[in-house]
């Protein structure tokens, strides 16, 4: 025989499960501190050749897309077998970034094969997106002021000269991506070992 | 005022239990529901064996790098008796 609940333990055993649930997501840190380093590497690279080396600046970008994208792969195949559980919200992130990754990769390569530069304020708008709404979901704060960052300063860079957009997309890096994820990181190891 | 019966099958904590984090999730493994949950291994296989035959939740059993594998997931009738019962705990709960 089954031992009674009173509502009032109905109720509880209901609200701490849906809390439980709702801490399992899948740990995003990795990816914004990979891609942060990354791609500051790519816009110091860009700033460098374009002063010795002109016609050579997509090339930092390309290097750090393919590396960043076989890192994600791999990392992501490795934790997606390590993970005991999948919520809604892991599908959409994990398909928004796809997404994006996408979007991106199709924007510098058109702009390339077109024979424009890279569109780096057009890409720290488009950034803007997908780390504003991570930070959203995963109810983060430093996140969502990256995506406004990324934004604010996407559109300015509209505006400076092409020097001031690469040190404009440095800074979105480290306080949109680096930033942002080393202090996800802290909260995941925290959550990990509580 | 009557009150409406409540489900037998998920007025139970540990079941109860199962059915509510499977809410907020796709899928989970069983060591994840047995982390949360703190049952023991032998009770929650029998009480996730009630909810599979009620109908409410869907067991896959394989195999990830050669160790079994349980993967549980809640039904649409598992969601509606869900709602039904938190619908019928509001109703007990209400002054």
């Amino acid at each position: 025989m089954d031992p009674q609940l009173t509502p009032d333990q109905s109720l509880r055993i209901i609200q701490d499960m849906v809390l439980q649930a709702k801490k399992s997501f899948h740990r995003m840190s990795f990816y914004f501190l990979l891609w942060g380093v990354l791609l500051t590497l790519a816009m110091v690279a860009q700033l460098i050749t374009a002063t010795f080396s002109p016609g050579a600046e997509g090339v930092g970008w390309v290097i750090a897309s393919v590396v960043g994208a076989i890192a994600s792969g791999v990392h992501g195949a490795r934790e997606g077998r390590r993970e005991q559980v999948e919520t809604l919200a892991d599908r959409v992130l994990m398909w928004m970034w796809i997404g994006f990754m996408i979007t991106l990769f199709g924007t510098m390569a058109g702009a390339g094969i077109a024979g424009y530069s890279t569109p780096v304020g057009s890409i720290m708008l488009l950034t803007g997106l997908p780390t504003f709404t991570t930070g959203q979901m995963l109810r983060f704060r430093p996140l969502i002021i990256g995506g406004v960052l990324f934004w604010v300063l996407g559109i300015i860079s509209f505006h400076v000269d092409p020097v001031w957009v690469g040190i404009l997309n440095i800074a979105g890096m480290v306080f949109g991506y680096i930033v942002p994820g080393y202090m996800l990181k802290r909260q995941e190891d925290g959550v990990r070992t509580a | 005022m009557a009150f409406a019966p409540l489900d037998p099958v998920l007025h139970n904590q540990l079941r109860l239990a199962v059915v509510s984090l499977l809410v907020g999730v796709e899928s989970a493994e069983f060591t994840f529901i047995l982390e949360r949950t703190g049952a023991t291994r032998g009770n929650l296989s029998v009480q996730l064996t009630k909810l599979k035959e009620a109908g409410y939740i869907v067991v896959k059993k394989g195999y990830r790098d050669n160790y079994p594998l349980t993967t549980c997931s809640l039904t649409p009738k598992g969601m509606k008796a869900f709602e039904r019962y938190v619908e019928a705990i509001k109703d007990y709960l209400r002054p």
